[in-house]
């Protein structure tokens, strides 16, 4: 793609806003000279039928049909714009309760994804065995049946020799069709393991929610109800989640509450915030303990959902312990443990030395968003908690809900409403001897060793440790993979340190990719197979929540699929099964024969009716009104797909209150739910408590361990010969990496604060760019201990002096003509991860993105 | 006859982008040419440092200096006040570009959509030319073609002329808002007959104080803007000597 001749309008650019704005005479203007004119023929209009007409089907010469987004997790009912097959547009579907008819930038990229001319077209097969990122697989297109008739050849081989369990599910983003190929099909076959991405995401975010409050998923923000906003690296005016509601409401939200924004980048959140927090990475939990020290020594944790002190008396005095009996909590547990082993000397001062950021201001912020309480939100993002240690800091940031009773409150942080599609069949009586021993080996990721307790939701060993996959690969600890099947994701992009997915995917024998571009991960593959886009050709269903409503939204084909497209998750499995059941092996198919269509009762005769009743099946509950159970009601199947969406009654407040699945059933600060998984991970490997915090990572000790607490982070490279903290950051035009090969990406990448358009900057502020004589495009170098990325340079008040901020997004060397600079050879910009070391918040598995290392800058 | 306007509210708007975007979905807009664009700026110091964000269009000015300068009235006004060209009547002599003092109209230096025009595939086999998947999936040109973009004026402008936003004149005249004012997720964008004093941009044209673009050069642009993209609070003062 060639750079267009012209940059913005050179009227316009760097021009200070007070030369093109003039104040002066505007009612004279406009009212005298301004409306004149105007007779003769034409439409009048009447504006407000006008304002009506915004989905005025008739007079188009298409027609919108529902289906949902998956560009970011935000997870939005869409509705596409569709003109003799062809999809032209795509707005937000109105019927959502979530979303409604907002759609955010993102959105629109999608139309250059279904109609990416890289996509592949066809099944491919590697004709050179040789692989590297500098072997080029020399794919050449091979039929379906053939693509299938190898891949069943290969696992019925592993099956053969008794080698189920070197078969591995590698899952990218998914719908929640991804039980048939990534739970059940990998345990048929006689697979432990089915890896998913969930760890390179967010993880660590959910890991303070659930040792707090019992819940391990993401949150909602009532914040039109809310008075106080206080947000922790998220940004949700651009990335995750809710991104389209957000957007819909924030003019309102920020007249009626203060938003304060802690980030070490003016993001686009911070850009229209009432405090900007631009933290020293890595020091978020000092911050937050010194909000709570203020907010308990000032009296102003919210009575009603803590409770208060027997006798009315505020004991919390900075530097002093308080007697547990003297205080009668509420809806917590805990608070005055969490005091005295915590809080108790973490005076705004104190915090002020850790995190850069002043006192005065800290107090302030701490003083106005206790006042604010209960409808004082502490939001959690990514950010703090993607971290080395991230896990202490998630629970110290979120329970801040706690003292402000702002959780499960009008104007608090909320949780999902209940909803009510069904699980696939139970495929238990289809697993053979085979299976049934490959699936008992230990996985790949290494979930649950001393060293990695991963305990999500209360169970030890449980989270997925993505990252770590290529370790386990490389090392074959605990053994080799053979044959891998992967869908939707690009790990060797994607995940931190990706040249070691390079080696790790090129050690496996036979790699099948499932993807819509020939991506980084597929030059390592022997296989590629053409993927639907879930948006326009895919069937499947995701669920998300967001304006105080869940909502089950469809995906559908709203077009034809392009090309040779199959659907990852139902109709490539399904025709697998197929293949293997012709090799003697139909356990597989006679499991997807179990998932009858709802309305007729038939099983499934090929891939198509496959997929579509595997839909109808899970959703029956939501549109069948024989199995009515609540939310929106629907007559049929059809009245259900023409909508495209399912919402939930609205959110019941405070209904938890005292009734959360923590060990207690209250908001803990103590936890005694991390407790008992701490305590139960060391009984598993026979030693202490104290051992696996030693042996992962983290500083705390004793009873400190079930507190919310700070941690000092952990950032790789040295000061002296790596001067500056590398700080990632999302895109507001990312599709989840995935819109670098799309031109409208470059074309507006400036809509991100600090960015440039057609370019990839990493920003650094002014003070530090003199000091290393850079100047503004200036091509330069990042070097961090574990690797280098190429960008250019952008001076920017933005980023806080000592760090450099950069966007993910970019990098590509593979995935398209527009994405890389020279298909296969060259990436276009840098991509962060090769400057970010794969180190992990072990006790949620998480993958670090923040606070991860430094970095030096090199002029080119 | 209604005389059409737009108020752009900076509190509401987000700086996200998605009106121009969608703005080259609706009118097939070529990379390189921005009928909906923005003026951003970062102000202050570290750590005191804000950025703003002011989206832009066609003012639709009432005293165009791109239809007076034009020769050949390629560039006019309709009846409704929307500037529109005429793409069959323009001779390329850019006239109109050199007088817009707001620099929202664009020239069209090559064949627009060159990248679609591309016949050469990533994989040759595996993939598809950007011209081979357009023919395919019967677009014109472009595969996410809009057709509706046809009613009034050229679908694709051709090389050698210039373009620029038109209200999305072809929606209006059936009733319907501006795309970019339909596709923004913030509601920022508030579209109507200003000549209508219960309109809903007159009634908030009456409440707040709106400001233009370079309103001193009498151009009586009709694109408004009002309240501040970041009404931050802060804590009274004097300041001090």
């Amino acid at each position: 793609m060639k750079k267009p001749k012209k940059k913005h309008e050179p009227l316009l650019e760097n021009t200070p806003f007070h030369r093109m704005l003039s104040r002066r005479s505007f009612i004279k203007g406009s009212a005298i000279g301004g409306i004149a004119v105007a007779a003769g023929s034409g439409l009048s209009l009447n504006l407000s039928a006008l304002a009506q007409t915004t989905s005025a089907g008739k007079s188009e010469q298409g027609q919108w049909i529902p289906s949902t987004c998956q560009g970011c997790t935000s997870w939005c009912s869409k509705q596409v714009y569709v003109q003799n097959g062809r999809a032209v547009k795509v707005r937000g579907n109105p019927r959502s309760k979530v979303n409604g008819s907002a759609s955010c930038p993102r959105a629109h990229l999608s139309l250059q994804q279904v109609y990416d001319p890289d996509r592949i077209k066809t099944p491919m097969k590697r004709t050179n065995p040789k692989k590297g990122r500098h072997e080029d697989p020399k794919f050449i297109p091979i039929t379906w049946d053939e693509a299938l008739n190898i891949i069943a050849d290969k696992i019925m081989a592993l099956r053969a020799k008794d080698e189920s369990h070197k078969y591995m599910l590698m899952r990218g983003r998914y719908t929640y069709m991804r039980d048939i190929i990534y739970d059940h099909m990998t345990k048929i076959i006689g697979s432990p393991n089915n890896i998913s991405h969930s760890a390179i995401c967010a993880e660590a975010e959910k890991f303070g929610p659930y040792y707090t409050e019992g819940y391990w998923d993401y949150r909602q923000y009532d914040v039109l109800n809310t008075k106080y906003i206080l947000i922790w690296g998220a940004d949700p005016l651009s990335a995750n989640r809710q991104v389209s509601y957000y957007t819909s409401v924030w003019g309102d939200v920020v007249g009626k509450a203060t938003v304060a924004v802690v980030e070490p980048r003016l993001s686009a959140t911070a850009s229209k915030a009432d405090e900007w927090l631009p933290i020293k990475p890595g020091h978020d939990g000092a911050l937050a303990a010194a909000i709570a020290h203020t907010l308990l020594t000032k009296g102003l944790w919210n009575k009603e959902f803590v409770g208060d002190f027997k006798d009315g008396v505020n004991r919390f005095i900075a530097g002093q312990e308080v007697s547990e009996s003297d205080l009668q909590e509420n809806h917590t547990y805990g608070l005055v443990r969490w005091w005295n082993l915590e809080l108790k000397h973490k005076t705004p001062d104190w915090a002020s030395k850790k995190t850069g950021l002043p006192a005065d201001q800290i107090q302030r912020i701490a003083v106005g968003f206790g006042q604010a309480a209960p409808h004082a939100i502490s939001w959690v993002g990514g950010g703090p908690v993607m971290q080395v240690r991230g896990a202490y800091t998630s629970m110290i940031c979120h329970a801040l809900n706690g003292l402000t009773g702002a959780c499960d409150n009008l104007g608090g942080t909320l949780v999902s409403n209940k909803e009510y599609t069904k699980h696939f069949p139970e495929a238990e009586e289809f697993y053979d001897e085979i299976a049934k021993k490959g699936k008992k080996f230990p996985k790949i990721d290494h979930r649950g060793r001393k060293d990695f307790p991963c305990i999500n939701a209360g169970k030890p060993g449980s989270a997925v440790v993505t990252n770590r996959a290529a370790d386990g690969i490389l090392n074959s600890d605990p053994y080799d993979i053979k044959v891998a099947i992967a869908y939707m994701n690009n790990f060797a992009f994607s995940c931190t340190q990706p040249e070691r997915w390079e080696r790790a995917l090129s050690k496996i024998p036979f790699l099948v990719h499932i993807t819509t571009n020939a991506s980084e991960f597929s030059w390592f593959s022997d296989i590629l197979l053409p993927n639907t886009h879930h948006l326009f050709e895919k069937w499947g269903w995701v669920k998300s929540i967001g304006n105080g409503y869940r909502h089950v939204t469809l995906m559908q084909p709203v077009i034809k699929p392009m090309w040779e497209s199959k659907i990852d998750e139902t109709e490539i499995p399904w025709l697998i099964a197929e293949k293997l059941a012709r090799r003697g092996f139909d356990n597989l198919l006679r499991y997807f024969k179990t998932i009858k269509d709802p309305e007729t009762g038939k099983a499934p005769a090929n891939e198509k009716e496959f997929a579509l009743y595997c839909v109808k099946y899970t959703t029956q509950n939501l549109w069948d009104p024989a199995k009515y159970e609540g939310g929106d009601s629907f007559k049929s199947w059809q009245e259900f797909r023409r909508a495209g969406v399912w919402n939930s009654a609205p959110y019941p407040y405070r209904k938890r209150w005292s009734e959360m699945k923590t060990k207690t059933k209250k908001f803990e600060f103590y936890s005694e739910t991390l407790k008992a998984a701490l305590e139960e991970h060391a009984k598993n490997h026979t030693t202490t408590v104290d051992d696996v915090l030693a042996v992962s990572g983290y500083q705390a000790r004793g009873e400190k361990a079930f507190i919310p607490h700070y941690e000092e982070p952990s950032i790789l490279g040295d000061e002296k010969d790596y001067p500056f903290i590398f700080v990632d950051h999302k895109s507001r035009l990312n599709r989840e990496g995935r819109s670098a090969n799309c031109t409208w990406y470059h074309e507006f990448k400036d809509v991100d604060p600090g960015d440039e358009h057609w370019d990839d900057v990493a920003k650094i502020n002014p003070i530090d760019a003199e000091k290393l004589n850079l100047k503004n495009g200036d091509q330069i170098r990042l070097t961090s201990p574990t690797g280098t990325l190429e960008c250019r340079a952008k001076l920017w008040e933005g980023v806080r002096p000592g760090t450099v901020a950069k966007c993910y997004g970019q990098g590509h060397w593979v995935y398209g003509r527009v994405a890389s600079k020279v298909f296969g050879k060259t990436p276009r910009g840098g991509n962060n991860n090769d400057v970010i070391p794969a180190v992990y918040d072990r006790l949620s598995g998480s993958t670090v993105r923040h606070a991860a290392t430094r970095v030096k800058i090199e002029k080119l | 006859m209604p005389r059409y306007a737009m108020v752009i509210d900076l509190q509401r708007c987000v700086g996200c982008g998605a009106c121009s975007i969608a703005c080259r979905s609706e009118n097939n807009v070529p990379d390189g040419i921005y009928w909906s664009n923005k003026i951003t700026e970062t102000v202050g110091k570290f750590p005191h440092v804000r950025y703003h964000y002011i989206p832009t269009l066609c003012n639709h000015c009432q005293y165009a200096p791109c239809v007076r300068g034009c020769p050949t009235k390629a560039m006019h006004k309709l009846d409704t006040g929307i500037t529109m060209h005429d793409p069959k009547k323009c001779i390329g002599c850019k006239y109109c570009e050199f007088n817009c003092p707001y620099g929202v109209i664009y020239f069209n230096w090559e064949t627009p959509h060159r990248f679609w025009r591309d016949e050469k595939p990533v994989i040759p086999g595996g993939t598809a030319s950007p011209k081979e998947l357009s023919e395919k999936v019967g677009g014109k040109v472009i595969p996410y073609y809009n057709p509706d973009r046809e009613e009034t004026s050229a679908g694709i402008r051709p090389k050698g002329v210039v373009e620029k936003c038109t209200f999305c004149d072809h929606r209006v005249r059936k009733g319907q808002l501006p795309y970019c004012v339909e596709a923004c997720p913030a509601n920022a964008r508030i579209f109507g007959d200003i000549s209508n004093p219960s309109s809903d941009v007159s009634v908030l044209l009456g409440k707040h104080r709106p400001f233009r673009l370079r309103e001193q050069l009498g151009t009586e642009p009709h694109v408004f803007y009002i309240r501040e993209y970041n009404p931050a609070r802060y804590k009274a003062t004097k300041g001090g000597v």
